[in-house]
């Protein structure tokens, strides 16, 4: 007789004469998921699930399987660099850390004298866990420029959650959800922010029903009792016809509303210019559909949303995440078990403190590029991309002279990508630290080694609000590689910010533990940490807002000059909103659907991955490549007022024959040229980000839905 | 002698590839192959219902498996627990085994000039450990393996949900008999 057990690693050990296996924490993503990482001979050997990890359960993803790959990739770049040659010129010269950061500090140092601390911007791409770090940087320079993804995903989700219920809302997985909706997401792909697939799948098994809202027919709708097939940019009307139905059927909480919710009798109006008829017009779902949808949503308990970042990429960002927390406050499933719960973290020092943003200057935070434009997202340290390529390529409201980014690439991820390269082309002085030399490092003039999650101890998901802190430790080190933490620690001494550092970074980790009176040395011991679990707190202490109470009309808002309630907005580029433009350009093109092996623009260069999508694809109807002359594989091209790209057809009844679907962050790391084929299939350089088209109040640019033409590449020109 | 078998509900599957990559690590296969791969089935109208699954091609480990039986050089053997067996360097790449099998779940590697297969990762399953894409890898839990006559059972049950939902699946213990 034989015994299986799952990640039984005592017999792995035995059986593959590991040398060791070190419990840690993953991070080719956010981060989230337990694992164990064998070693053998110094090597990564193998990675397998932590079944006891309460984030995975043992599961992993792709990407996670494939860490060895990452970390030991031959293109990945171990040692500090510095440009010989002209930008894009491919000419890099190995340099010693010292010298890197020397040139590094005296740089900032210079554009700090002359041109102020706000001329120099730092910035990440999607959060890497390394939020705080570089936020305590730039304010404790003084500069209130942190450039990141944070304007259209997961800050606008902080913000408005913090302005409407005084966190964001995280599903009780745990207590097992009877009714989900998946808003314009598909956690079983993509793991985002603070959830795994795997709950989320766990929920079904255990019987939730499912509401899926989604332009894509994905596995979920398609197991979905309701799909909400949307006109792509439309989750607004939708959400509001929803809640038109709810209100005026009676089907709230009644309770929750009397005493928890400020703004009612305002909000019902607004409702109520949004009946059915209407709804249906906009978004082209059948009014029945929305109907039944919004009576299932309502009257099964406990529910939740399962939302993402679709929905922020948008003009209608802040209302978009205010509405959908309306859905789960009004049906009574804010802060209940088995609903969406406001989580504690443990008693740390959390992302916001250890940011420093209490340190920056009053009159420096009121320099914030766009602070004045997106004065929401800006009360948030949160900036739209195209404040900062204005600074640098029309100087104005004054000049930036500096880019430091930590794990980004936003010459791929960034829309309007040719402003962007002109933008990074110009800039005085640019600093990377990436894995590899990127498209964005290319236009580089130092790039720096970053670790990889395998070399580097770190408090996993600090930053994150489901309320649990896992130990990531150190497995191995490649070449001279180090974290974004310690590299920027290091640098820290450098411009004079030594007194609010350490001598190492385990310093700022036992800096984060210290309120619960533990270091580092201790939390590496253990399996993880949650914050105290409790429901329905407000019912006690209120909501943590202006109010104390769930903001349906949003005080802040009001005060900043905004409408206070939700409102659907054409985006616009839409058949409604540019009708003339439709003509040239008759299809709605969506972009950014995940695929498991990747992450933005990473992951191109790892072969496992690699082998799952070898070329960027675009979906569309069959009806529609018909029309076009367009068979599937057939490279095509995609082009919009800006631009166009290649990719190749993939034909699918899985949306409507207006829509196309594009996939985002393609780039060619096997072109050896400097440009990396940045320009060949990047949906970015379709997309636009002229200010008008983001949205008012936090600055989401509008990359998810836009009007383009698309055609057989080997046919000139395009049916319009 | 209990027959192993490895059963995928594919009506649960999402499509996330995870198996495909754990049997890469496991296996180290060389570029472009996969014992276990996983492709989209349609979408497709249904009784005026779009329908959408996904299909993982993995060998099934036939009762009477026809690509032994086509085999010219013996290359494919049969265990009495169940396992069928490609022995790779025995393979003289003729194919035939390719042609023969049902469900398309060998494949040819241009390289070696050989043919590949899943051989259910015998070697970890001899030493009482799980298969790589069965160990728990899937945020789905829709592979399962064990031995055939239980295995119903154990979907049905779903016994595994009972120690996810403790969050203790590392202590669930599957008992085989040899």
């Amino acid at each position: 007789m034989k015994d299986f057990k799952f990640s039984n690693v005592e017999r792995e050990m035995e059986v593959y004469g590991y040398d060791a296996v070190v419990r840690s924490h993953c991070r080719m993503c956010h981060g989230g998921c337990g694992v164990y990482v064998y070693v053998k001979d110094g090597k990564v050997a193998k990675i397998q699930g932590d079944p006891d990890c309460p984030i995975n359960h043992g599961t992993l993803c792709s990407k996670g399987l494939a860490s060895a790959q990452l970390a030991y990739h031959p293109d990945r770049l171990t040692y500090p660099v510095k440009r010989i040659g002209p930008k894009k010129s491919g000419q890099w010269k190995r340099i010693s850390w010292d010298e890197a950061l020397d040139t590094i500090a005296e740089r900032i140092l210079a554009y700090k004298e002359k041109f102020g601390p706000e001329s120099i911007v730092f910035g990440y791409g999607t959060g890497r866990e390394n939020e705080a770090v570089i936020y305590r940087i730039a304010n404790l320079l003084g500069s209130p420029n942190v450039l990141t993804a944070g304007h259209f995903c997961y800050g606008p989700r902080i913000c408005t959650s913090i302005i409407t219920c005084g966190t964001n809302p995280i599903i009780d997985y745990e207590n097992a959800p009877q009714c989900i909706i998946m808003w314009g997401n598909n956690v079983t792909i993509s793991n985002p922010d603070c959830y795994k697939g795997e709950p989320f799948s766990v929920a079904l098994d255990r019987g939730a029903k499912l509401i899926v809202v989604d332009p894509r027919l994905t596995r979920p709708a398609a197991r979905a009792d309701i799909w909400l097939q949307l006109r792509p940019g439309t989750d607004a009307a939708l959400a509001l016809g929803m809640l038109n139905v709810i209100v005026n059927e009676g089907l709230y909480d009644k309770e929750f509303v009397e005493n928890y919710t400020y703004g009612w009798e305002q909000f019902v109006k607004r409702v109520d210019e949004y009946p059915l008829d209407r709804v249906e017009e906009i978004t082209w779902v059948p009014k029945e559909k929305i109907r039944a949808a919004a009576r299932l949503f309502a009257t099964t308990k406990p529910a939740a949303i399962q939302w993402g970042v679709a929905i922020e990429q948008q003009i209608n960002c802040a209302d978009n995440d205010r509405l959908l927390m309306f859905l789960m406050g009004l049906t009574g499933n804010i802060d209940r078990r088995g609903g969406q719960v406001l989580y504690r973290t443990p008693p740390i020092v959390n992302v916001g403190q250890f940011g420093a943003h209490a340190m920056l200057p009053r009159e420096q935070a009121a320099k914030r590029l766009g602070g004045t434009m997106f004065r929401l997202g800006s009360r948030f340290a949160i900036i739209n991309p195209k404040c900062v390529w204005d600074a640098i390529l029309e100087e104005k409201p004054y000049p930036v002279k500096m880019l430091f980014f930590i794990s980004s690439n936003p010459v791929i991820t960034r829309d309007n990508a040719r402003e962007v390269y002109r933008a990074l082309e110009k800039v005085e002085f640019m600093a990377v630290a990436d894995f590899f030399i990127t498209p964005t490092a290319e236009l580089a003039d130092i790039v720096l080694p970053a670790a990889t999650w395998l070399e580097m101890d770190y408090i996993g998901d600090f930053w994150k609000r489901h309320g649990y802190i896992l130990p990531r430790r150190k497995v191995i080190q490649v070449g001279e590689c180090r974290s974004d933490h310690e590299m920027l620690n290091d640098l820290a001494h450098r411009i004079g910010q030594g007194e609010f550092w350490w001598k190492n970074f385990e310093g700022g980790l036992d800096f984060i533990l210290e309120p619960m009176g533990i270091r580092w040395k201790d939390f590496k011991e253990m399996t993880w940490i949650r914050g105290e679990v409790s429901y329905e707190k407000y019912k006690q202490l209120g909501f943590s807002t202006p109010t104390k109470k769930f903001e349906l009309w949003s005080t802040t808002l009001e005060k900043m000059g905004y409408d206070p309630l939700p409102q659907h907005r054409e985006v616009p580029e839409s058949p409604v909103s540019a009708p003339e433009l439709y003509k040239k350009y008759p299809y709605i093109l969506i972009t950014g659907a995940r695929q498991p092996g990747f992450f933005h623009t990473e992951n191109r260069q790892i072969p496992w991955l690699r082998s799952l999508h070898r070329d960027p694809i675009v979906e569309i109807h069959p009806d529609t490549a018909a029309k076009e002359g367009i068979r599937e594989g057939d490279w095509v091209i995609i082009e919009s007022l800006r631009g166009k790209v290649r990719q190749r057809a993939k034909l699918t009844l899985g949306l409507d024959p207006r829509v196309v679907s594009a996939q985002h962050g393609w780039w060619f790391p096997e072109k050896k040229d400097p440009g990396h084929g940045w320009d060949e299939s990047n949906i970015n350089i379709l997309t636009d980000n002229a200010y008008e088209g983001c949205d008012p109040a936090v600055g989401a640019t509008n990359v998810r839905t836009l009007l383009c033409k698309i055609y057989p590449e080997t046919r000139s020109g395009g049916a319009s | 002698m209990k027959k192993y078998a490895l059963v995928i509900k594919e009506d649960a599957c999402w499509g996330c590839k995870t198996c495909e990559v754990a049997c890469k690590q496991e296996q180290n296969t060389p570029g472009g192959i996969s014992y276990i791969s996983v492709s989209e089935d349609g979408p497709r109208m249904v009784d005026g219902k779009l329908d959408f699954t996904y299909r993982v091609t993995v060998c099934k480990h036939c009762e009477n498996p026809p690509c032994r039986d086509v085999c010219p050089v013996d290359a494919i053997i049969q265990r009495d627990d169940g396992i069928v067996i490609l022995q790779s360097d025995k393979c003289t790449g003729c194919e035939a085994c390719i042609e023969a099998c049902p469900y398309h779940a060998i494949s040819f590697d241009p390289e070696q000039k050989v043919a590949r297969k899943c051989n259910l990762c015998y070697f970890r399953i001899d030493h009482g450990l799980y298969p790589a894409c069965a160990d728990n890898v899937c945020p789905a839990h829709c592979i399962y393996f064990g031995d055939a006559t239980t295995i119903d059972t154990m979907i049905e049950k779903k016994e595994w949900l009972t120690y996810r939902i403790e969050g203790k699946l590392g202590s669930w213990v599957v008992h085989i008999d040899d």
